[in-house]
Protein backbone atom coordinates (compact mmCIF):
# COMPACT_ATOMS: atom_id res chain seq x y z
CA UNK A 1 0.00 0.00 0.00
CA UNK A 2 1.11 3.58 -0.76
CA UNK A 3 -0.07 7.20 -0.73
CA UNK A 4 1.10 9.51 -3.14
CA UNK A 5 0.96 13.76 -3.29
CA UNK A 6 1.67 14.15 0.25
CA UNK A 7 3.28 17.24 1.91
CA UNK A 8 6.27 16.58 4.61
CA UNK A 9 6.38 18.66 7.11
CA UNK A 10 8.89 18.29 9.68
CA UNK A 11 9.73 20.39 13.13
CA UNK A 12 10.53 20.22 17.17
CA UNK A 13 8.37 17.33 19.13
CA UNK A 14 8.82 17.01 23.23
CA UNK A 15 10.01 13.67 22.72
CA UNK A 16 12.71 14.46 20.23
CA UNK A 17 13.65 17.09 22.41
CA UNK A 18 14.05 14.96 25.60
CA UNK A 19 16.12 12.69 23.24
CA UNK A 20 18.36 15.09 22.15
CA UNK A 21 20.27 15.76 25.21
CA UNK A 22 22.42 12.26 26.14
CA UNK A 23 20.49 10.08 24.12
CA UNK A 24 21.14 10.78 20.06
CA UNK A 25 22.70 7.73 19.66
CA UNK A 26 20.18 5.53 21.50
CA UNK A 27 17.23 3.62 20.33
CA UNK A 28 15.22 6.46 22.66
CA UNK A 29 16.25 8.97 20.01
CA UNK A 30 14.93 6.42 17.32
CA UNK A 31 11.22 6.52 19.49
CA UNK A 32 11.34 9.87 19.38
CA UNK A 33 12.57 10.73 15.27
CA UNK A 34 12.56 8.08 13.58
CA UNK A 35 8.86 8.12 13.25
CA UNK A 36 6.32 9.51 10.82
CA UNK A 37 2.84 10.74 12.18
CA UNK A 38 0.13 10.09 9.45
CA UNK A 39 -3.24 11.46 9.20
CA UNK A 40 -6.11 9.15 11.27
CA UNK A 41 -7.91 8.92 8.33
CA UNK A 42 -4.70 8.56 5.24
CA UNK A 43 -3.69 6.02 7.80
CA UNK A 44 -6.93 3.92 7.36
CA UNK A 45 -6.13 3.83 3.84
CA UNK A 46 -2.81 2.10 4.27
CA UNK A 47 -4.74 -1.05 5.75
CA UNK A 48 -1.21 -1.58 8.09
CA UNK A 49 -0.83 -0.95 12.02
CA UNK A 50 0.64 1.65 13.87
CA UNK A 51 4.40 0.70 13.85
CA UNK A 52 4.98 -0.61 10.68
CA UNK A 53 7.57 0.61 8.69
CA UNK A 54 7.22 2.96 6.02
CA UNK A 55 9.36 3.81 3.11
CA UNK A 56 8.97 7.84 2.66
CA UNK A 57 10.50 9.54 -0.25
CA UNK A 58 10.84 13.17 -1.44
CA UNK A 59 12.83 14.66 -4.87
CA UNK A 60 15.65 14.66 -2.29
CA UNK A 61 16.03 11.43 -0.95
CA UNK A 62 14.71 8.24 0.88
CA UNK A 63 14.33 6.77 4.18
CA UNK A 64 12.64 4.40 6.35
CA UNK A 65 10.87 5.32 9.40
CA UNK A 66 8.04 3.67 11.67
CA UNK A 67 4.54 4.79 11.14
CA UNK A 68 2.12 6.40 14.00
CA UNK A 69 -1.24 7.70 13.71
CA UNK A 70 -0.87 11.72 14.20
CA UNK A 71 -2.05 13.02 17.42
CA UNK A 72 -1.99 16.50 15.94
CA UNK A 73 -4.28 15.96 13.37
CA UNK A 74 -6.75 16.17 11.29
CA UNK A 75 -4.16 16.90 8.97
CA UNK A 76 -5.37 15.54 5.56
CA UNK A 77 -2.56 14.81 3.15
CA UNK A 78 0.27 15.88 5.66
CA UNK A 79 2.50 13.91 7.20
CA UNK A 80 5.47 14.98 9.78
CA UNK A 81 8.45 13.92 10.68
CA UNK A 82 10.17 15.07 13.54
CA UNK A 83 13.68 17.08 13.17
CA UNK A 84 16.59 14.91 12.78
CA UNK A 85 18.75 12.45 10.55
CA UNK A 86 15.46 10.58 9.75
CA UNK A 87 13.69 13.59 8.19
CA UNK A 88 16.74 15.26 6.91
CA UNK A 89 17.36 12.62 4.21
CA UNK A 90 14.31 13.59 3.00
CA UNK A 91 14.32 17.54 2.98
CA UNK A 92 15.41 20.25 0.45
CA UNK A 93 18.59 21.61 0.82
CA UNK A 94 18.34 24.62 -1.02
CA UNK A 95 18.12 27.43 1.11
CA UNK A 96 17.68 29.82 -2.38
CA UNK A 97 20.34 32.09 -0.86
CA UNK A 98 19.50 32.84 2.42
CA UNK A 99 21.14 29.94 4.24
CA UNK A 100 18.05 28.30 6.01
CA UNK A 101 17.58 24.97 3.99
CA UNK A 102 13.72 24.21 2.83
CA UNK A 103 13.00 21.81 5.70
CA UNK A 104 9.13 21.99 5.29
CA UNK A 105 6.87 21.29 2.88
CA UNK A 106 8.07 18.98 0.35
CA UNK A 107 6.10 16.70 -1.69
CA UNK A 108 6.62 13.10 -0.69
CA UNK A 109 5.49 9.48 -0.94
CA UNK A 110 4.46 6.92 1.26
CA UNK A 111 4.89 3.35 1.29
CA UNK A 112 4.59 0.27 3.51
CA UNK A 113 7.52 -1.87 3.37
CA UNK A 114 7.72 -5.29 4.33
CA UNK A 115 11.16 -6.02 4.58
CA UNK A 116 13.15 -3.15 5.76
CA UNK A 117 14.72 -1.60 8.85
CA UNK A 118 14.71 1.27 10.46
CA UNK A 119 18.37 2.21 11.03
CA UNK A 120 19.16 4.40 14.22
CA UNK A 121 20.69 7.76 13.88
CA UNK A 122 24.20 6.84 14.23
CA UNK A 123 23.34 3.47 11.63
CA UNK A 124 22.44 6.45 9.62
CA UNK A 125 24.39 8.71 9.46
CA UNK A 126 27.23 6.32 8.47
CA UNK A 127 25.89 5.42 5.77
CA UNK A 128 26.39 9.53 4.51
CA UNK A 129 30.29 9.38 5.59
CA UNK A 130 30.50 6.41 3.25
CA UNK A 131 28.73 7.67 0.66
CA UNK B 1 27.67 17.39 63.51
CA UNK B 2 25.92 15.51 60.27
CA UNK B 3 27.90 16.29 57.16
CA UNK B 4 25.76 17.75 54.30
CA UNK B 5 25.11 15.64 51.06
CA UNK B 6 22.84 17.49 49.30
CA UNK B 7 23.21 21.01 48.52
CA UNK B 8 20.35 22.69 46.81
CA UNK B 9 20.66 25.33 44.02
CA UNK B 10 18.11 28.15 43.63
CA UNK B 11 17.18 30.55 40.38
CA UNK B 12 18.80 28.22 38.33
CA UNK B 13 18.50 29.06 34.65
CA UNK B 14 17.59 26.27 32.38
CA UNK B 15 20.34 26.08 29.41
CA UNK B 16 18.12 24.22 26.74
CA UNK B 17 15.64 26.40 24.95
CA UNK B 18 15.23 30.38 24.42
CA UNK B 19 12.69 30.71 27.20
CA UNK B 20 15.82 30.61 29.31
CA UNK B 21 13.41 29.09 32.50
CA UNK B 22 15.44 31.19 35.87
CA UNK B 23 13.50 29.49 38.41
CA UNK B 24 14.85 26.00 38.44
CA UNK B 25 15.92 24.29 42.08
CA UNK B 26 18.51 21.82 41.57
CA UNK B 27 19.80 19.30 44.48
CA UNK B 28 22.99 18.29 43.76
CA UNK B 29 24.93 15.13 45.80
CA UNK B 30 27.87 16.95 46.60
CA UNK B 31 29.84 13.98 47.82
CA UNK B 32 30.00 12.19 44.52
CA UNK B 33 28.94 15.77 42.26
CA UNK B 34 25.98 14.56 40.65
CA UNK B 35 22.53 15.97 39.99
CA UNK B 36 19.91 14.29 41.87
CA UNK B 37 16.77 16.20 41.53
CA UNK B 38 15.42 19.16 39.53
CA UNK B 39 12.34 20.57 39.95
CA UNK B 40 10.21 23.62 38.17
CA UNK B 41 11.82 22.43 35.09
CA UNK B 42 10.19 20.70 31.92
CA UNK B 43 10.99 17.70 30.79
CA UNK B 44 13.51 18.59 28.20
CA UNK B 45 15.33 20.78 31.04
CA UNK B 46 15.20 18.24 33.38
CA UNK B 47 16.86 15.58 31.21
CA UNK B 48 19.47 17.88 30.00
CA UNK B 49 20.55 18.55 33.85
CA UNK B 50 20.35 14.33 34.49
CA UNK B 51 22.02 13.94 31.57
CA UNK B 52 25.34 15.84 32.57
CA UNK B 53 25.66 13.48 35.14
CA UNK B 54 28.75 10.17 34.12
CA UNK B 55 27.55 8.17 31.68
CA UNK B 56 28.33 5.85 28.52
CA UNK B 57 27.10 9.16 26.72
CA UNK B 58 29.46 11.50 28.49
CA UNK B 59 32.56 11.90 26.59
CA UNK B 60 35.14 12.52 29.74
CA UNK B 61 38.87 12.48 28.00
CA UNK B 62 40.12 14.02 25.03
CA UNK B 63 40.01 11.61 21.94
CA UNK B 64 41.46 11.21 18.35
CA UNK B 65 40.43 8.72 15.92
CA UNK B 66 43.31 5.94 15.01
CA UNK B 67 42.69 3.38 13.08
CA UNK B 68 38.73 4.32 13.17
CA UNK B 69 38.54 4.01 16.60
CA UNK B 70 38.84 6.51 19.13
CA UNK B 71 42.17 6.46 21.73
CA UNK B 72 42.61 8.86 24.65
CA UNK B 73 45.04 11.40 24.42
CA UNK B 74 46.62 14.14 27.05
CA UNK B 75 44.87 17.71 26.41
CA UNK B 76 48.15 18.93 25.29
CA UNK B 77 48.39 16.42 22.25
CA UNK B 78 44.92 17.05 21.33
CA UNK B 79 45.00 20.72 21.02
CA UNK B 80 48.39 20.50 19.09
CA UNK B 81 46.57 18.41 16.18
CA UNK B 82 43.23 19.84 16.15
CA UNK B 83 45.63 23.11 16.09
CA UNK B 84 47.07 22.14 13.16
CA UNK B 85 44.77 21.00 11.38
CA UNK B 86 42.85 24.33 11.81
CA UNK B 87 46.41 26.45 10.81
CA UNK B 88 46.88 24.32 7.64
CA UNK B 89 43.50 24.22 6.48
CA UNK B 90 42.68 26.77 4.09
CA UNK B 91 38.80 27.29 4.22
CA UNK B 92 37.81 26.21 7.82
CA UNK B 93 34.60 26.28 9.02
CA UNK B 94 33.58 27.55 12.45
CA UNK B 95 30.06 26.10 13.62
CA UNK B 96 27.86 25.87 16.46
CA UNK B 97 27.76 28.10 19.23
CA UNK B 98 24.35 28.35 20.11
CA UNK B 99 24.35 26.06 22.73
CA UNK B 100 27.50 27.52 25.17
CA UNK B 101 27.53 31.57 26.52
CA UNK B 102 28.64 34.48 25.81
CA UNK B 103 32.07 34.57 26.37
CA UNK B 104 33.24 30.81 24.53
CA UNK B 105 31.15 32.50 21.58
CA UNK B 106 33.28 35.54 21.67
CA UNK B 107 36.87 33.20 21.91
CA UNK B 108 34.94 31.22 18.89
CA UNK B 109 35.03 34.96 16.90
CA UNK B 110 38.66 35.17 17.88
CA UNK B 111 39.89 32.23 16.55
CA UNK B 112 37.86 32.43 12.87
CA UNK B 113 39.51 35.77 12.57
CA UNK B 114 42.74 34.17 13.34
CA UNK B 115 42.45 31.77 10.91
CA UNK B 116 41.02 33.71 8.12
CA UNK B 117 38.16 31.20 8.06
CA UNK B 118 33.90 30.77 7.98
CA UNK B 119 32.35 31.76 11.37
CA UNK B 120 28.29 30.47 11.54
CA UNK B 121 25.89 30.13 14.32
CA UNK B 122 22.73 27.68 14.45
CA UNK B 123 20.61 30.32 13.54
CA UNK B 124 22.11 29.61 9.49
CA UNK B 125 19.36 26.72 9.83
CA UNK B 126 16.52 28.02 11.96
CA UNK B 127 16.14 32.09 12.59
CA UNK B 128 18.85 33.53 10.03
CA UNK B 129 15.79 34.42 7.91
CA UNK B 130 14.65 36.46 11.01
CA UNK B 131 17.86 38.12 11.01
CA UNK B 132 17.75 39.50 7.41
CA UNK B 133 14.29 40.08 7.79
CA UNK B 134 14.92 42.74 10.95
CA UNK B 135 17.61 44.03 8.88
CA UNK B 136 15.20 44.85 5.99
CA UNK B 137 12.58 45.91 7.75
CA UNK B 138 13.25 46.97 11.09
CA UNK B 139 11.26 44.83 14.05
CA UNK B 140 8.59 46.42 16.43
CA UNK B 141 9.46 43.85 19.55
CA UNK B 142 9.26 44.06 23.67
CA UNK B 143 10.22 41.48 26.60
CA UNK B 144 8.41 38.44 27.40
CA UNK B 145 7.81 40.34 31.13
CA UNK B 146 5.61 42.99 29.19
CA UNK B 147 3.70 40.25 26.97
CA UNK B 148 2.93 38.95 30.12
CA UNK B 149 1.61 41.52 31.52
CA UNK B 150 -0.25 43.35 28.88
CA UNK B 151 -1.24 41.43 26.20
CA UNK B 152 -4.63 39.99 25.51
CA UNK B 153 -4.21 39.07 21.98
CA UNK B 154 -1.50 35.82 21.55
CA UNK B 155 -0.68 34.43 17.88
CA UNK B 156 1.37 31.24 17.50
CA UNK B 157 2.24 31.33 13.75
CA UNK B 158 3.98 28.31 12.92
CA UNK B 159 5.51 27.59 16.24
CA UNK B 160 4.03 24.48 18.40
CA UNK B 161 5.78 25.52 21.84
CA UNK B 162 3.88 22.86 23.78
CA UNK B 163 6.79 20.87 22.43
CA UNK B 164 9.16 23.16 21.57
CA UNK B 165 9.51 25.51 24.60
CA UNK B 166 6.89 24.01 26.97
CA UNK B 167 7.37 26.42 29.74
CA UNK B 168 6.80 29.52 27.90
CA UNK B 169 2.78 29.25 27.89
CA UNK B 170 3.38 29.15 31.51
CA UNK B 171 5.21 31.63 32.51
CA UNK B 172 4.38 34.37 29.40
CA UNK B 173 1.80 33.46 27.15
CA UNK B 174 -1.14 31.64 28.09
CA UNK B 175 -2.13 30.40 31.61
CA UNK B 176 0.26 32.95 33.67
CA UNK B 177 -1.39 35.62 35.46
CA UNK B 178 -0.03 39.10 34.55
CA UNK B 179 -0.54 42.50 35.86
CA UNK B 180 -3.33 43.17 33.62
CA UNK B 181 -4.15 40.19 32.65
CA UNK B 182 -5.36 39.15 36.44
CA UNK B 183 -7.65 36.37 35.22
CA UNK B 184 -4.65 34.55 33.13
CA UNK B 185 -5.84 32.13 30.69
CA UNK B 186 -9.60 33.63 30.75
CA UNK B 187 -8.14 37.40 30.43
CA UNK B 188 -6.12 36.03 27.14
CA UNK B 189 -7.34 35.02 23.40
CA UNK B 190 -4.99 32.35 21.72
CA UNK B 191 -4.66 32.06 17.89
CA UNK B 192 -2.35 29.37 16.13
CA UNK B 193 -1.78 29.82 12.61
CA UNK B 194 -0.54 26.19 11.82
CA UNK B 195 -0.96 23.53 8.62
CA UNK B 196 -1.82 21.24 11.57
CA UNK B 197 -3.90 20.99 14.06
CA UNK B 198 -0.92 20.89 17.07
CA UNK B 199 -1.10 20.17 20.73
CA UNK B 200 -0.89 24.20 20.81
CA UNK B 201 -3.89 24.85 18.67
CA UNK B 202 -5.46 22.36 20.47
CA UNK B 203 -5.23 24.44 23.69
CA UNK B 204 -6.26 27.79 21.89
CA UNK B 205 -9.28 29.49 20.88
CA UNK B 206 -8.86 29.70 17.51
CA UNK B 207 -6.80 27.48 14.96
CA UNK B 208 -6.31 28.97 11.53
CA UNK B 209 -5.39 25.29 9.64
CA UNK B 210 -3.43 27.80 6.89
CA UNK B 211 -1.72 25.57 3.83
CA UNK B 212 1.79 24.41 3.83
CA UNK B 213 3.91 26.69 2.59
CA UNK B 214 1.47 29.47 1.89
CA UNK B 215 2.01 31.91 4.91
CA UNK B 216 3.32 34.18 2.82
CA UNK B 217 -0.13 34.58 0.71
CA UNK B 218 -2.49 34.78 4.03
CA UNK B 219 -0.45 37.36 5.31
CA UNK B 220 -0.41 39.91 2.71
CA UNK B 221 -4.05 38.53 2.19
CA UNK B 222 -4.77 40.03 5.59
CA UNK B 223 -2.61 43.33 4.57
CA UNK B 224 -4.42 44.15 1.90
CA UNK B 225 -7.91 43.60 3.61
CA UNK B 226 -6.27 45.40 6.61
CA UNK B 227 -6.32 48.59 3.29
CA UNK B 228 -9.95 48.57 2.74
CA UNK B 229 -9.30 45.93 -0.39
CA UNK B 230 -11.92 43.55 -1.22
CA UNK B 231 -9.86 40.34 -2.67
CA UNK B 232 -11.70 38.79 -5.44
CA UNK B 233 -11.55 35.19 -3.89
CA UNK B 234 -13.17 32.77 -1.53
CA UNK B 235 -10.29 31.17 -0.09
CA UNK B 236 -6.76 32.13 0.41
CA UNK B 237 -4.16 29.68 1.61
CA UNK B 238 -7.33 27.50 2.23
CA UNK B 239 -8.97 30.06 4.58
CA UNK B 240 -12.03 31.19 3.83
CA UNK B 241 -12.09 35.12 3.14
CA UNK B 242 -15.20 35.13 6.05
CA UNK B 243 -12.95 33.40 8.34
CA UNK B 244 -9.83 35.99 7.65
CA UNK B 245 -12.78 39.07 8.24
CA UNK B 246 -12.89 37.55 11.47
CA UNK B 247 -9.46 37.06 12.05
CA UNK B 248 -8.57 40.56 11.17
CA UNK B 249 -11.95 41.90 13.47
CA UNK B 250 -9.87 40.01 16.31
CA UNK B 251 -6.73 41.51 15.74
CA UNK B 252 -8.01 45.12 14.96
CA UNK B 253 -10.13 45.00 18.47
CA UNK B 254 -7.44 43.68 20.94
CA UNK B 255 -6.05 45.55 23.45
CA UNK B 256 -2.31 44.63 22.82
CA UNK B 257 -0.78 42.10 20.29
CA UNK B 258 1.82 39.50 19.72
CA UNK B 259 2.83 37.45 16.79
CA UNK B 260 5.07 34.48 18.54
CA UNK B 261 6.50 32.89 15.16
CA UNK B 262 8.76 29.74 14.67
CA UNK B 263 10.62 27.91 12.00
CA UNK B 264 7.41 27.05 10.47
CA UNK B 265 7.61 30.48 8.67
CA UNK B 266 11.83 30.43 8.43
CA UNK B 267 11.69 27.34 7.42
CA UNK B 268 9.58 26.56 4.44
CA UNK B 269 9.49 28.55 0.76
CA UNK B 270 9.20 31.81 1.76
CA UNK B 271 11.96 32.02 4.33
CA UNK B 272 12.86 35.67 4.84
CA UNK B 273 9.87 37.50 3.01
CA UNK B 274 7.57 35.28 5.40
CA UNK B 275 8.90 37.24 8.36
CA UNK B 276 9.23 40.68 6.32
CA UNK B 277 5.49 40.37 5.93
CA UNK B 278 4.83 39.48 8.94
CA UNK B 279 6.89 42.22 10.60
CA UNK B 280 5.35 44.69 7.88
CA UNK B 281 1.59 42.90 9.55
CA UNK B 282 3.02 43.74 13.05
CA UNK B 283 3.18 47.39 11.91
CA UNK B 284 0.46 47.84 10.35
CA UNK B 285 -1.44 46.88 12.92
CA UNK B 286 -0.53 49.71 15.14
CA UNK B 287 -2.29 51.91 13.15
CA UNK B 288 -5.40 50.41 15.03
CA UNK B 289 -3.93 48.95 18.22
CA UNK B 290 -0.49 47.86 20.31
CA UNK B 291 0.79 44.87 18.15
CA UNK B 292 4.49 43.31 18.77
CA UNK B 293 6.30 40.86 17.43
CA UNK B 294 8.54 37.89 18.80
CA UNK B 295 10.87 35.26 17.59
CA UNK B 296 10.41 31.74 18.87
CA UNK B 297 14.27 30.92 19.13
CA UNK B 298 15.25 27.69 20.05
CA UNK B 299 18.88 27.14 21.13
CA UNK B 300 19.08 28.43 24.43
CA UNK B 301 21.67 31.02 23.50
CA UNK B 302 21.50 31.61 19.65
CA UNK B 303 20.11 35.16 19.96
CA UNK B 304 23.75 35.20 22.21
CA UNK B 305 25.28 34.14 19.25
CA UNK B 306 23.86 36.68 17.07
CA UNK B 307 24.31 39.55 19.50
CA UNK B 308 27.97 38.63 20.69
CA UNK B 309 29.12 37.84 16.70
CA UNK B 310 27.16 41.38 15.93
CA UNK B 311 29.48 43.66 18.46
CA UNK B 312 32.13 41.89 17.50
CA UNK B 313 32.07 41.60 13.23
CA UNK B 314 28.87 44.07 12.32
CA UNK B 315 27.00 40.36 11.39
CA UNK B 316 25.09 38.15 13.22
CA UNK B 317 25.74 34.88 11.15
CA UNK B 318 27.80 33.59 7.97
CA UNK B 319 30.61 35.57 7.92
CA UNK B 320 33.61 35.34 6.23
CA UNK B 321 36.86 36.31 7.44
CA UNK B 322 39.36 35.39 4.42
CA UNK B 323 39.99 38.81 3.16
CA UNK B 324 41.26 40.03 6.93
CA UNK B 325 38.01 41.65 7.44
CA UNK B 326 34.81 40.07 8.90
CA UNK B 327 31.78 39.67 4.93
CA UNK B 328 28.73 38.42 5.45
CA UNK B 329 27.07 37.17 2.84
CA UNK B 330 23.91 33.97 3.60
CA UNK B 331 23.86 31.39 0.37
CA UNK B 332 27.22 32.19 -0.01
CA UNK B 333 28.99 31.85 3.47
CA UNK B 334 25.73 30.10 5.62
CA UNK B 335 27.74 26.37 6.34
CA UNK B 336 25.17 24.11 4.69
CA UNK B 337 25.42 26.49 1.21
CA UNK B 338 29.34 26.20 1.71
CA UNK B 339 28.82 22.56 2.34
CA UNK B 340 26.27 21.94 -0.46
CA UNK B 341 29.22 23.40 -3.13
CA UNK B 342 32.29 21.55 -0.93
CA UNK B 343 33.92 24.24 -0.46
CA UNK B 344 35.55 24.17 3.49
CA UNK B 345 38.27 21.62 4.08
CA UNK B 346 38.51 21.47 7.47
CA UNK B 347 35.65 22.04 10.72
CA UNK B 348 35.41 22.87 14.30
CA UNK B 349 31.94 22.26 15.75
CA UNK B 350 31.37 23.55 19.00
CA UNK B 351 27.98 22.41 20.74
CA UNK B 352 26.18 21.61 17.94
CA UNK B 353 25.57 18.42 15.74
CA UNK B 354 24.90 19.32 12.34
CA UNK B 355 25.34 15.49 11.03
CA UNK B 356 21.67 15.28 12.55
CA UNK B 357 20.45 19.13 11.54
CA UNK B 358 21.90 19.46 8.01
CA UNK B 359 20.23 18.04 5.35
CA UNK B 360 21.93 14.68 3.98
CA UNK B 361 23.62 15.83 1.30
CA UNK B 362 25.28 18.62 3.05
CA UNK B 363 26.69 16.24 5.91
CA UNK B 364 28.27 13.92 3.00
CA UNK B 365 30.53 16.86 1.98
CA UNK B 366 31.14 17.68 6.48
CA UNK B 367 32.73 14.19 6.84
CA UNK B 368 34.74 13.99 3.56
CA UNK B 369 37.16 16.81 5.93
CA UNK B 370 38.99 17.14 9.05
CA UNK B 371 36.36 17.46 11.78
CA UNK B 372 36.95 18.42 15.08
CA UNK B 373 34.21 18.64 17.57
CA UNK B 374 34.29 20.21 20.89
CA UNK B 375 31.50 18.35 22.45
CA UNK B 376 29.78 17.24 26.42
CA UNK B 377 28.00 14.04 24.51
CA UNK B 378 28.19 11.60 21.85
CA UNK B 379 26.33 12.48 19.01
CA UNK B 380 26.32 11.40 15.50
CA UNK B 381 28.77 14.31 14.59
CA UNK B 382 31.01 13.58 17.57
CA UNK B 383 30.98 9.83 16.45
CA UNK B 384 32.26 10.56 13.05
CA UNK B 385 34.26 13.09 13.83
CA UNK B 386 38.29 12.77 14.17
CA UNK B 387 39.48 14.78 17.28
CA UNK B 388 36.90 15.10 20.10
CA UNK B 389 37.38 17.76 23.16
CA UNK B 390 35.45 16.99 25.94
CA UNK B 391 33.63 20.16 27.22
CA UNK B 392 31.54 21.19 30.24
CA UNK B 393 28.18 22.01 29.75
CA UNK B 394 27.24 25.97 30.39
CA UNK B 395 24.70 26.44 32.53
CA UNK B 396 25.49 23.40 34.62
CA UNK B 397 29.65 23.17 35.21
CA UNK B 398 30.16 26.77 34.68
CA UNK B 399 28.88 30.07 34.92
CA UNK B 400 28.49 32.39 31.85
CA UNK B 401 25.78 34.85 30.21
CA UNK B 402 23.05 33.92 28.03
CA UNK B 403 20.37 35.76 25.78
CA UNK B 404 16.46 34.91 25.86
CA UNK B 405 14.74 34.92 23.02
CA UNK B 406 13.70 38.63 23.67
CA UNK B 407 17.37 39.62 23.44
CA UNK B 408 17.35 39.65 28.03
CA UNK B 409 20.81 38.70 29.16
CA UNK B 410 20.82 36.60 32.09
CA UNK B 411 23.57 34.60 33.88
CA UNK B 412 23.76 31.15 33.81
CA UNK B 413 24.71 29.42 37.19
CA UNK B 414 26.78 26.38 37.98
CA UNK B 415 25.49 23.70 40.23
CA UNK B 416 28.02 20.95 40.14
CA UNK B 417 31.69 20.41 38.65
CA UNK B 418 32.31 18.73 35.25
CA UNK B 419 33.50 15.17 35.11
CA UNK B 420 36.65 13.75 34.11
CA UNK B 421 38.72 15.83 32.51
CA UNK B 422 36.34 18.33 30.44
CA UNK B 423 36.87 21.94 30.18
CA UNK B 424 34.76 24.76 29.44
CA UNK B 425 34.24 25.60 25.90
CA UNK B 426 35.66 28.92 26.70
CA UNK B 427 38.77 27.06 27.82
CA UNK B 428 38.90 24.98 24.97
CA UNK B 429 39.30 27.71 22.62
CA UNK B 430 41.60 29.93 24.39
CA UNK B 431 44.10 26.49 23.69
CA UNK B 432 43.21 26.66 20.72
CA UNK B 433 43.80 30.09 19.83
CA UNK B 434 46.87 30.46 21.52
CA UNK B 435 48.28 26.90 19.87
CA UNK B 436 46.97 28.35 16.33
CA UNK B 437 48.84 31.49 17.20
CA UNK B 438 51.99 29.87 17.80
CA UNK B 439 51.72 27.47 14.45
CA UNK B 440 50.70 30.79 11.96
CA UNK B 441 53.80 32.33 14.15
CA UNK B 442 51.99 35.55 15.75
S1 LIG C 1 10.82 25.71 28.71
FE1 LIG C 1 12.87 25.69 27.83
S2 LIG C 1 14.13 26.87 29.29
FE2 LIG C 1 12.20 26.35 30.33
S3 LIG C 1 12.66 24.45 31.45
FE3 LIG C 1 11.81 23.84 29.44
S4 LIG C 1 13.58 23.58 28.10
FE4 LIG C 1 14.26 24.72 29.90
Amino acid sequence: MSLENLILLTGRTINQGVALEGGKTTKENVRAAGICAIDKDDFKKLDSIVGTPVKITTDFGEVVVYSTISEEGPHPGIIFIPMGPWANQLVNPDSQSCGTPTYKGMKAKLEIIQTGKVLDALELIKTLKEA
Amino acid sequence: MVEKKINTVYDVVCPFCGTLCDDLEVDVNIKENLVVEVRNACQIGTKKFFSSNPSPHRYEKPLIKDNGTFKEVSWDEAIDIAADILAKSKRPLLYGFASTECEAQSKGVELAETLGGILDNTASVCHGPTLLAEQDVGVPTSTLGEYKNRADLIIFWGSNPVHAHPRHLGRYSQFVRGYFRKDGRNDRFIIVVDPRNTHTAQIADLHIQVNPNEDYELMNGIRAMLRGVELDAKMISGIPIEKIKELIKILKECKYGVIFFGMGLTQSLAHHRNIDTAICLTRELNDYTKFLITPMRGHYNITGANTVFTWNTGYGYSIDFSRGYPRYNPGEFSSVDLLMRDEIDASLIVASDPASNFPAASVKNLFKHPLISVEPHHTPTSENADIILPAAFAGIECEGTAYRMDHVPIRLRKVKDAPGECLTDREILEKLILKVKEKLGE
